[in-house]
């Protein structure tokens, strides 16, 4: 069985997740709205509640790429002075 | 029938309320008249899944003096393996690795200060050599004067103590200074796969091929006691110290053969506590200097596994930390400044993405559920710093976007101009009241060591930091603030402040880390999120005015967000993943409460 689940599901806030929902399952935010989600009965009924969208791992990953590379283009693409390292490139990311 | 009178030599307590719960009351039993209901406190024996080891492996050594949250296991097989890996309490990294690849060693020490003696390294005669582990590396030490494979081990680097072993079952005792070995006294039983804990001058020898027998040794001689009382066990782990020791694990020559038995050993007799989840032998394993925190890890089920167990046993009932989300901003948005509470904060400035970013002059507050949007700053800017109340804050520095060390003071309504910075700076951080605040580092050009003072009006120069420093997080008052992290390079220093001079504390956090959100005060302070070197983090570490911790994780990595709140109730929002953001989570601490249970019938 598969360790995590993947969707698309937008943070409405406070209770979007509880601390209930921590601590019974493993649950991490990513850029495009991405969650992944622990898989177990608790975890596949949270993203469910919030209307959260499944998708296959391949999919989150491409979500969460694409929003990254626009991320780093748009840091590329600023003047030498503005790429200071107060807020250096975006670094990618990969889905556990 | 026999009455709690006749076996524990008191009546029942008829009482109103639970009595104050601490250890003088565990095992004592009373009647609530309130609640109708029996009690007790009992103490809570549990073993819990602790993160794997990279590589499994078994007849690992581990050093057995070490705690359960800085656990160090070295060497093993099935082939003799080099490789160190060092526990944190949640999870296995890797450390030196051994200069002779080896299995079934004797480890003893701890994750700074490790020892590793004899071994197998395929032969033809066990090993006798020694290596000392530093907490990055190990070095060579003297041999020992026997050679000594599947023997056990304990004590320190500088007071160790290895015994028994193979090849034939031996009843050697070794004495280690730190230095030399020295023949101690034999053991009363010749035997190998046995397990050892305690100190060089009040150790215990357990099991061993196909043995139960005990001993005790006292600096010179074995002494046997009772045996332990989970028949013949070879191969199982141990920690502890003489008077309680915890045993675990091994090879029984019952059925199942291996074993997830644990034992506690009081001095005199050993008891059964509760069992591992998986069976296992051949495993390594710690107590540190208690059998109340216990560490298992590696070991042959078979096949030869990574899992690691944590054993605890406890009176209190343990909530572990965990973030939960908030309401979100308003405006989303990074490297703003935050103060206040969890459940009365202040969201200051900030920045939004695009880049370049546009600098915001946006001010919110939050009441534990959600964000309103209250009047701006006068000036809008990002990486600025706060500090203050929700009815009584203060913003200064930043940059709009060039730098500026204009102060505003906010009265739960509304911004006032208060006394510029002296030096203009951005990327600083800030603690302490609106009328008593301080800026310290930043940025103009160059990082900054520079403190000021803020009196309610004016600022005015107070002690520079020991190290330049940008991108940090501070908590605290003014005569007792905590500043940590930082770049560049990304920092783990940690420093304090007394009011007029910054000292550089021996504690770093565990992982280098800036533009992290902070709060708290000087002895119990708390980091959230920010930037290791590259990704962007979830972690959190709390402080304690000794050391620093690794806590819950939050739920989305981003740096350069606001922080509010204290150790035990903190607020994170706004921040930068790959664009800014308005998310907003809550952190509730960990808590440990001497809980009384109910006894029933059933």
């Amino acid at each position: 069985m598969a360790l995590f689940i993947y969707g698309t599901a937008t943070n409405t806030g406070k209770g979007f997740f509880t601390a209930e929902d921590r601590r019974a399952f493993f649950l991490r935010g990513y850029p495009a709205n991405v969650w992944v989600v622990g898989n177990n009965e608790k975890g596949a009924m949270w993203l469910a509640e919030k209307n959260g969208v499944e998708k296959t791992k391949a999919e989150a990953q491409a979500l969460v790429t694409a929003e990254v590379t626009a991320a780093q283009a748009a840091w590329d693409a600023l003047s030498d002075e503005q790429k200071t390292d107060m807020n250096p490139r975006p670094t990618d990311i990969t889905l556990p | 029938m026999t009455e709690y009178s006749g076996i524990r030599g008191t009546r029942v307590k008829y009482l109103s309320s639970d009595p104050t719960l601490n250890t003088s009351t565990e095992g004592q039993v009373w009647y609530n008249s309130t609640e109708g209901t029996l009690k007790s406190l009992v103490q809570i024996k549990a073993w819990s899944s602790g993160g794997s080891m990279g590589t499994a492996r078994y007849k690992i050594s581990s050093a057995n003096a070490a705690p359960q949250d800085a656990a160090l296991g070295f060497g093993g097989g099935p082939s003799a393996s080099s490789a160190t890996e060092e526990y944190s309490g949640f999870s296995w990294s890797n450390g030196g690795n051994l200069n002779t690849a080896t299995r079934g060693a004797v480890g003893a020490g701890t994750q700074t200060a490790g020892l590793r003696a004899g071994g197998f390294d395929g032969g033809p005669a066990e090993q006798d050599d020694t290596e000392e582990y530093d907490g990055t590396s190990w070095t060579s030490g003297n041999n020992m004067p026997a050679n000594m494979r599947l023997g056990a081990g304990c004590g320190t680097q500088t007071a160790g103590l290895a015994f028994g072993g193979f090849s034939s079952p031996t009843t050697q005792t070794v004495e280690y200074d730190g230095t030399n070995w020295a023949v101690g006294g034999n053991m009363n039983t010749g035997r190998y796969y046995l397990a050892g804990f305690g100190i060089q001058t009040a150790a215990v020898a357990a099991g061993g091929n196909s043995k139960d027998d005990t001993e005790e040794y006292n600096g010179t001689s074995w002494t046997s006691v009772n045996d332990v009382t989970s028949g013949n066990t070879q191969g199982a782990a141990a920690g502890g110290i003489l008077t309680a020791g915890l045993f675990f694990g091994g090879t029984r020559t019952s059925v199942p053969a291996r074993t997830n038995i644990a034992l506690d050993y009081d001095g005199t007799n050993w008891s059964t506590t509760a069992s591992m989840a998986t069976a296992r032998n051949s495993l390594g394993g710690t107590s540190g200097g208690s059998n109340t925190a216990g560490l298992a890890f590696g070991g042959n089920v078979p096949p030869s596994t990574a899992a690691t167990e944590e054993y605890n046993s406890n009176i209190n009932a343990i909530t572990q930390a965990v973030w939960a989300s908030g309401g979100n901003l308003t405006t989303g948005r990074m490297y703003l400044a935050g103060f206040g509470t969890q459940d009365s904060g202040l969201a200051v400035g900030g920045a939004t993405t695009p880049f370049p970013s546009t600098a915001k002059g946006e001010t919110e507050e939050y009441n534990g559920s959600s964000w309103s949007e209250q009047n701006d700053l006068g000036t809008a800017r990002k990486y600025l710093a706060g500090c203050g109340t929700q009815t009584a804050g203060l913003a200064f520095g930043g940059a709009d976007p060039a730098l500026t060390g204009a102060t505003e003071e906010y009265d739960g309504s509304s911004w006032t101009s208060g006394g510029a910075l002296s030096t203009a700076r951005n990327n600083l951080a800030g603690f302490g009241i609106q009328t008593a605040g301080v800026a310290v580092g930043g940025y103009d050009g160059t990082a900054l060591t520079s403190t000021e003072e803020y009196g309610g009006s004016s600022w005015t120069a107070g002690g520079n930091m020991n190290t330049a420093n940008y991108q940090f997080a501070a908590a605290g008052i003014l005569t007792a603030g905590l500043a940590f992290g930082g770049q560049t390079p990304t920092k783990n220093q940690t420093e304090a402040y007394d009011g007029t001079s910054w000292t550089t504390v021996p504690a770093t956090l565990n992982t280098a880390r800036s533009a992290m959100a902070g709060a708290g005060i000087q002895t119990a302070a708390i980091s959230m999120l920010g930037r290791e070197p590259g990704p962007n983090s979830v972690a959190t570490e709390v402080y304690n005015g000794t050391n620093w911790t690794i806590s819950a994780n939050a739920a989305t990595a981003r740096r350069g967000a606001g922080g509010a709140g204290t150790q035990s109730a903190g607020l994170a929002f706004g921040g930068y993943t790959t664009v800014s953001v308005n998310n907003t989570e809550e952190f509730t601490g960990g808590t440990e409460v001497a809980t009384a249970s109910t006894l029933t019938t059933s």
